[in-house]
């Protein structure tokens, strides 16, 4: 069992490590958005031009947890392309939301 | 600067300089602090706004300046000190200043007074820079380092009517097709006293940041008293240039309402204005100013003079950046894991 783990578990430090380094952008447009929202003047041309793009974080957090959620069913159930199977349906549902968000934003 | 302004600037006490005292909002004399109120002349009306017609006849002329007017050789500003000149340095980037004869500028119209002395201002820009996230170890020090003025900045309110029709479209998915959408509508929009940078060395997102409750209301005629001890930007730029650079952010407010008169988010808008009712004033500011380098990069953190809103330009730690997003990329995978481990949708 512990050696079925080792696969899943090196993934996830990879993943861990590509979105730590694909977040440095969304996490500089985080404390941006963050500044803004207790620094700037509501509705001002400020406040819109440093709020808009925010989705950019939830894209991101999102990609992560998904990628996420395949290796958590992978190291469940020891089976990778069973895991990648399930995770088509995931995958729609949060293209869908991705969609969404990126239209409000 | 003409006599009589040199003369209204002295003490009537003992004849030293007085400059403005913002706690007291009064001329103190910096020999013997006497102090004494600013006399306006009746019929001065501060919240006087002026129309303006683009295709009318010129009425927006520059004049001639009599003040000394101090100008940057590094950035090109120029600042004029009423009284004394306190400093050789440039207020906006600690640049050397040097003095001219004249210089053409526009009249001021009105300005706010400080309210605020330097230490508060320096304290805040103090807990304004501790408050960054992010932010290198050692700006604090830095910071430290920096030089801090006060300075009146010139800016201009707008005031205008815009009648518009506007053409935008959506996306709504539909049977798992994306179906384009078209909308359209009349609307009118009053912008009063807009606010706008008649410096290049204001952005505004830096106005955005500090200049949260400016009110007319409290605007004061023009008298040279306010500016003394301080350093103050002359008007430069013409209405049709000021009416220019805020073109941008007029554009974004107007498509913010559009969306918000059709009531969702567009993925395209187009709209033609008709503008009418354009007044403008010409006013002066109060801000305090620390310039600092951090990596041999100039940066400023502003502070109002008024009710010490603070915004600037910071640097960020790239390691600090880097280890939020690991904790932040941490958290989600973890749900991500025991998300899939639950065996969940």
């Amino acid at each position: 069992m512990q050696v079925d783990l080792i696969a899943p578990a090196l993934a996830a430090l990879a993943a861990l490590a590509f979105g730590s380094l694909i977040g440095y952008g969304p996490t500089r447009k985080l404390i941006a958005v963050k500044e803004a929202h207790h620094e700037l003047k509501r509705g001002s041309a400020g406040f819109l031009r440093q709020v808009g793009g925010w989705s950019v974080i939830a894209l991101w957090l999102m990609a992560v947890w998904f990628a996420g959620t395949i290796i958590g069913d992978w190291g469940a159930t020891g089976d990778l392309a069973g895991a990648l199977d399930r995770a088509w349906l995931r995958l729609r549902i949060l293209l869908e939301i991705a969609a969404a968000l990126a239209d409000s934003d | 600067m003409p006599e009589a302004v040199q003369s209204e600037l002295q003490c009537p006490s003992c004849g030293g300089q007085c400059a403005f005292d913002p706690s007291q909002g009064a001329l103190r004399c910096t020999s013997c602090g006497n102090a004494r109120k600013i006399e306006h002349l009746d019929g001065d009306d501060a919240a006087q706004e002026l129309d303006y017609c683009p295709k009318g006849p010129g009425t927006d002329v520059p004049v001639l300046a009599k003040a000394r007017t101090h100008h940057c050789q590094t950035c090109g500003g120029a600042v004029v000190f009423a009284g004394q000149a306190l400093s050789e340095r440039c207020a906006y980037c600690d640049g050397p200043v040097v003095l001219s004869e004249g210089d053409e500028g526009y009249r001021t119209m009105a300005l706010i007074p400080f309210q605020l002395r330097e230490g508060f201002a320096w304290e805040q820009a103090q807990r304004w820079i501790k408050g960054r996230w992010a932010a290198p170890n050692d700006l604090a020090a830095e910071v430290e380092k920096g030089r801090m003025a006060g300075i009146y900045v010139p800016f201009f309110t707008f005031d205008s009517r815009e009648a518009l029709q506007y053409w935008g479209t959506y996306t709504v998915r539909r049977n798992k097709k994306t179906i384009t959408r078209r909308v359209s509508g009349s609307m009118q929009i009053d912008f009063d006293d807009l606010l706008v940078p008649a410096s290049p060395h204001i952005t505004p997102l830096i106005r955005d940041g500090v200049l949260h409750d400016f009110r007319p209301d409290t605007l004061r005629p023009y008298h040279p008293g306010y500016l003394a001890g301080f350093a103050a930007e002359r008007h430069h730029l013409s209405v049709a240039a000021g009416l220019a650079a805020n073109a941008d952010d007029k554009d974004l407010l107007i498509r913010n309402r559009i969306e918000g008169h059709a009531g969702r988010k567009l993925a395209s808008i187009r709209y033609q204005t008709d503008t009418s009712g354009l007044r403008y004033r010409r006013i002066l500011l109060p801000v305090w100013i620390v310039h600092y380098t951090y990596d041999g990069k100039p940066m400023k953190v502003v502070v109002c003079g008024l009710r010490g809103q603070t915004y600037g330009e910071r640097p960020f730690s790239g390691m600090k950046l880097l280890a939020m997003s690991a904790a932040l990329s941490a958290a989600a995978l973890g749900l991500g894991i025991a998300w899939g481990a639950l065996g969940l949708l």
